[in-house]
């Protein structure tokens, strides 16, 4: 008798159960979502404003109160949706044990660089 | 270009297939190799090829692609009787499921030019100069044209398809309005010929886990039922990053669906039910 | 699984194949724009770790700014510039799209395939009227 497993089709389609969560990475997802759409058009509306500027007009266009505030909430938003996404495809493709790692690995990279990037338009505008 | 239901078939696709090696990711034993064609009949006028997957069990080889040549003057006009045709005329041993010939058994579903559809429902006109069939996609084969369904069946009494009540039970019959019994339309008519859960990519990848379009379907057929008492019970079943969540709205689904039905929408309604009851 | 678990002694001798999934299925709409839709995504979680790049060299100050500068202004990163454009808004016409199904409405065959035309045909025509106007304020590049 060479078969791999003696368990129900039932007890595999059940697995470990329902892990009865998963609605909040839903509602962040969408709420990062609806975010970005504004911040995202007005970043691009920006560069496209912007465009062939040099380095004085750029970093005086960031230094007003306005584009620190969107950059900054453009960054956690871009982030945070960048992390939630990135999460989806790892569990949809990797299998193995690899796939925790990766996960961690990729929210700790979002999160890290978006710190970067937070204090990078910091320094910006209220540097010397 | 626009679709406005899914019995119509696309005469033109930019695409066949996804631009991926023929053999991409599949084991060993899944490997498809050349069959045999079979010899058409002299006296034939108007004949089709048939490119149908066989895999016997009992003899252990690979898989292999067979063509057959079908009489359409001889063969009734829709790709079941041509299954018929080559079973009796050419080869006795082409094994599929088939019952009711009429759309609503579910018996027959297999994936013609691409997509999966009821063989009895399709047309020999609508397929392409040369019919390609396989089994319905992402299933273990036991023989031929018939998919092992058993995981999929499992995964739907893992929902408990049953009315749950609490309530004790009324002298006559449950009561319910014609709007609520409205609520179940485009849901109770689901025949479980497994066409969408076949053709979504999400469940390719995640079968395992994700229960995918007709299970989720049958789950909101049971949560809209207004005689049902378990609502709350259902969704905490449901609500899982796998079970559900796996649906990325691909929407293959509702485009394949041969009775016409819309398993997206059905898991969106699950969906909004979960994030309504967050807040 | 290989076995039949109503009848465990009728099992086969040898793994039952895997009928082909996406080596045979046909690529339609539905399945196209939500692959692409992926694809952008993860261009765009690229194009973020360029925006941190590009902010912090421009908190470095005018000489790191101009390395960055010059290598966006080159042939090859214009073309990538422009290739995140593109998934930029089809990620946008797709993620409102997405938006919109999440308040169930437009899950009719027709309606899906309308709205998805349209997500291909915004992207392609807000691409050319960014680039466009960028080139219109900035002057043709020399």
């Amino acid at each position: 008798m060479n078969r791999r497993s003696f368990r129900s089709p039932l007890a595999r389609a059940l697995g470990l159960g329902a892990a009865k969560s998963g609605v909040q990475h839903w509602w962040a997802e969408r709420i990062t979502a609806v975010a970005l759409v504004p911040l995202c058009l007005w970043f691009v509306a920006s560069i496209i404003a912007h465009s062939g500027s040099d380095y004085a007009v750029f970093i005086a266009w960031i230094r007003t109160p306005l584009a620190t505030s969107c950059m900054i909430l453009l960054l956690i938003a871009l982030f945070h949706h960048s992390a939630l996404g990135l999460q989806v495809v790892i569990e949809d493709y990797v299998h193995s044990d690899v796939r925790f790692v990766a996960i961690v690995g990729i929210r700790l990279g979002s999160y890290g660089l978006a710190v970067i990037g937070i204090i990078a338009t910091l320094h910006i505008a209220f540097g010397g | 270009m626009i679709i406005e239901s899914s019995d119509q078939v696309s005469r033109f696709s930019w695409l066949k297939r996804f631009p991926i090696p023929r053999n991409f990711k599949v084991t060993p034993e899944s490997r498809i190799e050349t069959g045999r064609t079979w010899p058409v009949s002299a006296d034939a006028k108007r004949v089709k090829a048939f490119e149908i997957y066989r895999y016997d069990p009992d003899f252990g080889a690979n898989p292999r692609l067979d063509t057959f040549h079908v009489d359409l003057d001889d063969c009734g006009p829709m790709v079941l009787d041509a299954l018929f045709w080559i079973k009796n005329k050419v080869d006795s041993t082409l094994t599929f499921r088939r019952s009711c010939r009429e759309g609503v058994c579910g018996s027959c579903a297999m994936n013609l030019d691409g997509t999966n559809w009821l063989a009895c429902t399709r047309f020999i006109s609508d397929m392409g100069t040369k019919a390609v069939i396989y089994p319905l996609a992402n299933m273990r084969v036991v023989k031929d044209l018939i998919p092992d369904l058993t995981h999929v069946f499992a995964q739907y009494a893992a929902i408990e398809p049953w009315l749950h009540s609490k309530s004790p039970e009324p002298e006559k019959e449950r009561l319910q309005s014609p709007a609520e019994r409205s609520q179940l339309d485009g849901y109770y008519e689901c025949i479980l010929c497994f066409c969408c859960t076949s053709g979504c990519p999400s469940h390719w990848w995640n079968g395992n886990r994700f229960l995918g379009p007709a299970v989720l379907l049958q789950a909101w057929r049971w949560l809209t039922d207004s005689r049902d008492e378990a609502t709350g019970e259902r969704l905490d079943v449901l609500e899982d990053p796998f079970r559900l969540y796996r649906c990325h709205t691909i929407l293959n689904c509702t485009r394949t669906c041969p009775k016409g039905l819309n398993p997206g929408k059905a898991i969106a309604e699950i969906k909004k039910a979960i994030g309504e009851r967050e807040s | 699984m290989a076995e039949n678990p109503g009848n465990p002694d009728s099992m086969p001798k040898h793994l039952r194949p895997l009928s082909p999934n996406i080596q045979i299925y046909r690529p339609q709409l539905t399945s196209v724009l939500s692959i692409a839709n992926r694809i952008t995504g993860l261009i765009l979680s690229l194009g973020a770790v360029g925006l941190v790049i590009w902010l912090s060299a421009a908190a470095a100050g005018p000489p790191t700014y101009g390395v960055v500068q010059s290598v966006i202004g080159s042939c090859a990163g214009q073309v990538v510039l422009f290739g995140c454009t593109f998934a930029f808004f089809l990620h946008l016409c797709g993620g409102i799209r997405h938006l919109v199904w999440d308040t169930v409405h437009g899950f009719e065959l027709r309606s899906i395939y309308i709205s998805g035309w349209l997500v291909v045909a915004a992207s392609v025509l807000l691409t050319a009227a960014a680039w466009g106007i960028s080139l219109l304020v900035a002057g043709w590049p020399q």
